[in-house]
């Protein structure tokens, strides 16, 4: 599962006209693209995002691994494989690029993005895999795969200096399109007739997971700003005492058992 | 009594319970979750582990818990305090995770278990250590030594440990060393230098050292120093365990050996940087070693013991152990099937029952499989469904020996799952041992991992001294993979696929009564290739825990280049046609 050649066939451009015009139309879309347009235009950004897509992607591998495991309809279980085996290898592509890139960067490491702002597929989302029914697992992937392919196609739009990653971005957006189909192909296979109300629970669900991350997030902020705030504040005749009971610590042994030889 | 042993929340959670001084049960967290390490609270372990025993938490007598927690607060603040300001980042981090779950373990685990808090108890974190390697090894009476990153203060700690005739059982601690001097940290954070994960990229380092030289020995000397009293003491000026978590070394260890590797980079042992990661690596190993035989000799000196009992996450490092069983003056070590944080779920429990509840030792069965059981049925299902060819018999062996001399690869399940990060029979991935390509084969197109990765080898007890220059005792260390041997030299280009590159290779050593089946087939592959020894790596993908249950088997069986698959009574076998039309159907 090498990653695939970006110098290969050429990916199915996916900013037609058709599909473009409903992007374009996405209005956060065209409010954002300046901020997106700033945050790709750096290198080693690029590298680091890429490098945390790739981990988001296999994340979200394991997980339809996970889900081909647990359900009982065959059809699914194959669906859910292929599916896997697409995401291993954007995993690889992503990383393959963002290595390329990181050549050059100096950055890298884990630090980055809050999971809040992590791009649009989040693996499953913390999802109990050991619960949730086929259904309501199509209607989030669809979903999830919907919220990628939105993502992936505004940043591709915003790469314009660096070709390479535009044509990887266009080349994972057709998997996901695929992707897309199948699941509300299937969606409507197993629930012929709920298809469109579990797809309306699944959007309410994945609302409330984001109101949930941002909610997190800002209470990680807000605890973050008291703790540090206590940590200067109030620490320090604390801190004092701790220095002075460091420097009397002994290296070496200590004595658990009174009785023990010395 | 009935007791529930529990460790987590740092890393490897895991379960396991007791019923009458005797195990009935133990699992990780992550062979359930599918989280590797999954570190999270084992609520999937505890329910199988009670299910299993058909008892629901109101029948517990005691629920332990592997650590104290206000202790490891205590540890933690301190160091925070001692770092000031320069762990200004680590302190909101650090309080939010010990103030939000961790400090308040006892009414967590009570109330998720609906239990009352007066039947939860916690003990320290190497008490747990010391008792899962000593109350569960055959022996009367032991040295111990527990040796891991951090519990609560403790890093390492050494002691006795003794069963009496009278039932009564005793672990002694002597002395201990105490955070930030760690030997866990220590090697953790060249672990983390060398570009792998802490906590999970220790063993790369083992087996990357054996392709070094320990040329930067002396410059680890300057990290890791002995003290007078024969313990050893961090140069803190070359760490930094408070500001940087993931990592631990400081800019001074950077200055004094140079770039750290960026995980992403791949290591190329021909090039000159691919040999200063693998000698500061073997270097790194080295001074562990120097630092564990030490330690040991002077405690047999000092007990006059013949055996000694290792736990804790350093126990996990082969190489030292064959040099503590050879050097040492030990005549036997024992290294528990899960000796790092997982196998303190059962130490925990063991140690409750017969410290704290002076309940009379009982001996533990001398096998690491009390985990679930696969069923064969589902596994015949599925592959009815996925039109597999698939077949049952009750004399499968024969024809698997046949498929493994045939080159063939076999993912095998047999039994209730092993506990502990070691696959010891029962979900393993058996492969013949004798060439160089099958060892790669089994890197680009099963494992997907470093080429410099040994892979281990299992076999016969009766066989094992013709093939392995086991040392005195070595049987019973290698009995659940816990040493590094070498092959003898007649044998190392018959035994290439195992083999590392110097000469030794991480055996298993079976004995028929641990597992039977698996030994029937080493026989039947030993008298079709002369050589009754096989490959046994671990059944699981790169970044996946090990498999559990036949389904997540059969998963990776068709996504990876695993020939056969077998559960027990049931073969599966992988046409080339049907793994193609398996993945065209639908793509």
């Amino acid at each position: 599962m090498g990653a695939p050649s970006l110098q290969g066939d050429p990916p199915r451009e996916v900013a037609q006209p058709g599909r473009g015009t409903a992007y374009f139309g996405d209005f956060f879309g065209m409010v954002l693209r300046p901020v997106h347009r700033l945050i790709w235009a750096d290198p080693q950004r690029r590298a680091r995002k890429l490098l945390e897509f790739a981990e988001v992607e296999a994340s979200g591998g394991r997980d339809l691994v996970r889900a081909a495991e647990l359900t009982d309809d065959p059809v699914l279980r194959a669906r859910y494989l292929v599916h896997a085996r697409d995401e291993a290898r954007h995993a690889d592509m992503f990383r393959a690029r963002g290595r390329a890139l990181g050549k050059e960067a100096t950055g890298g490491g884990k630090e980055g993005l809050a999971d809040w702002m992590a791009p649009g597929e989040r693996g499953m989302e913390g999802l109990d895999l050991t619960r949730e029914k086929d259904a309501d697992l199509l209607a989030f992937l669809h979903l999830s795969e919907s919220a990628a392919a939105r993502d992936f196609a505004r940043y591709a739009r915003v790469i314009d200096k660096d070709p390479a990653t535009r044509i990887l971005f266009q080349r994972i957006l057709h998997d996901e399109d695929e992707h897309k189909a199948y699941t509300r192909g299937e969606l409507s296979r197993i629930a012929p007739h709920r298809a469109r109300r579990v797809l309306w629970w699944a959007r309410l669900r994945r609302l409330w997971k984001a109101y949930l991350r941002f909610a997190t997030a800002l209470a990680g902020v807000m605890a973050g700003v008291v703790l540090m705030v206590q940590y200067f504040l109030l620490l320090p005749p604390f801190v004092w005492l701790a220095k002075r009971n460091a420097k009397r610590e002994k290296s070496g042994w200590i004595f658990v058992d009174e009785k023990a030889p010395r | 009594m009935k007791i529930l042993g529990i460790s987590g929340h740092y890393h490897d959670s895991a379960a396991a319970l007791l019923v009458d001084g005797v195990p009935v049960a133990a699992v990780q967290e992550e062979r359930l979750s599918r989280h590797k390490n999954d570190a999270g609270f084992p609520l999937a372990a505890i329910e199988w582990c009670l299910d299993r025993a058909g008892l629901s938490p109101d029948d517990l007598d005691a629920v332990i818990f592997y650590e104290k927690p206000t202790l490891k607060f205590d540890r933690v603040l301190t160091g925070l305090l001692q770092g000031w300001p320069g762990s200004w980042r680590s302190y909101p981090k650090a309080m939010k995770n010990m103030l939000g779950e961790k400090l308040w373990v006892r009414g967590l685990i009570a109330s998720q278990l609906g239990i009352s808090t007066r039947r939860v108890r916690c003990i320290e974190h190497h008490q747990s250590h010391a008792a899962a390697a000593f109350l569960t090894a055959p022996t009367q009476e032991a040295a111990i030594i527990t040796a891991d990153g951090v519990g609560e203060w403790a890093t390492l700690t050494v002691g006795t440990g003794t069963k009496r005739a009278d039932g009564s059982s005793e672990i002694r601690m002597l002395r201990e060393l105490r955070f930030p001097h760690s030997l866990g940290l220590f090697y953790s954070a060249v672990t983390a230098y060398l570009g792998f994960t802490v906590n999970e990229g220790e063993y790369k380092v083992m087996g990357l050292a054996s392709y070094g030289q320990p040329t930067r020995i002396d410059e680890m000397r300057r990290l890791l120093r002995p003290t007078a009293d024969g313990a050893f003491t961090l140069d803190l000026a070359f760490f930094d365990f408070l500001g940087k978590v993931e990592s631990g070394y400081s800019s001074r260890f950077i200055d004094l050996f140079g770039p750290p590797r960026k995980s992403w980079q791949p290591i190329d042992l021909r090039n000159e940087e691919g040999r200063r990661l693998a000698d500061i690596a073997a270097s790194a190993q080295a001074l562990l070693e120097e630092v564990m035989v030490g330690i040991a000799t002077n405690l047999q000196r000092e007990t006059g013991l013949s055996d000694l009992c290792l736990g804790g996450g350093v126990a996990l490092n082969g190489v030292a152990n064959a040099r503590i069983l050879r050097e040492a003056g030990f005549a036997r070590l024992f290294v528990p099937s899960a000796p790092g944080d997982a196998g303190c779920a059962l130490g925990a429990a063991l140690y409750a029952d017969r410290i704290l509840f002076g309940q009379p030792h009982k001996a533990v069965p001398d096998h690491p499989f009390w985990g679930p059981e696969p069923d064969e049925a589902a596994l015949f299902r599925i592959a009815r469904e996925d039109g597999i060819p698939a077949i049952a018999s009750d004399e499968l062996i024969e024809d698997v020996a046949d498929a493994l001399a045939a080159d063939k690869i076999v993912g095998w399940v047999d039994g209730a799952m092993e506990f502990g990060p070691r696959a010891l029979g029962h979900r393993s991935i058996l492969a013949a041992p004798h060439d160089v390509a099958m060892r790669d084969r089994l890197n680009r197109d099963i494992k997907y991992r470093e080429e410099f990765r040994p892979f281990a080898p299992v076999v016969a007890a009766e066989h094992a001294d013709r093939f392995f220059d086991l040392p005195p005792g070595g049987a019973r260390l290698a009995r659940f993979m816990s040493g590094v041997v070498p092959v003898r030299p007649k044998w190392r280009s018959r035994l290439a696929g195992i083999t590392h590159v110097d000469g030794t290779a991480r055996v298993q050593v079976l004995d028929r009564e641990m597992e039977p089946r698996l030994h029937a087939l080493l026989e039947a592959y030993g008298q079709r290739s002369g050589i009754p020894v096989l490959l046994n790596t671990s059944f699981n993908l790169a970044g996946e825990p090990i498999v559990n249950t036949v389904a997540e088997a059969y998963s990776t069986f068709r996504r990876c280049g695993i020939d056969l698959l077998v559960a027990g009574n049931v073969c599966l076998t992988k046409p080339r046609a049907v793994r193609a039309q398996i993945l065209e159907n639908v793509a």
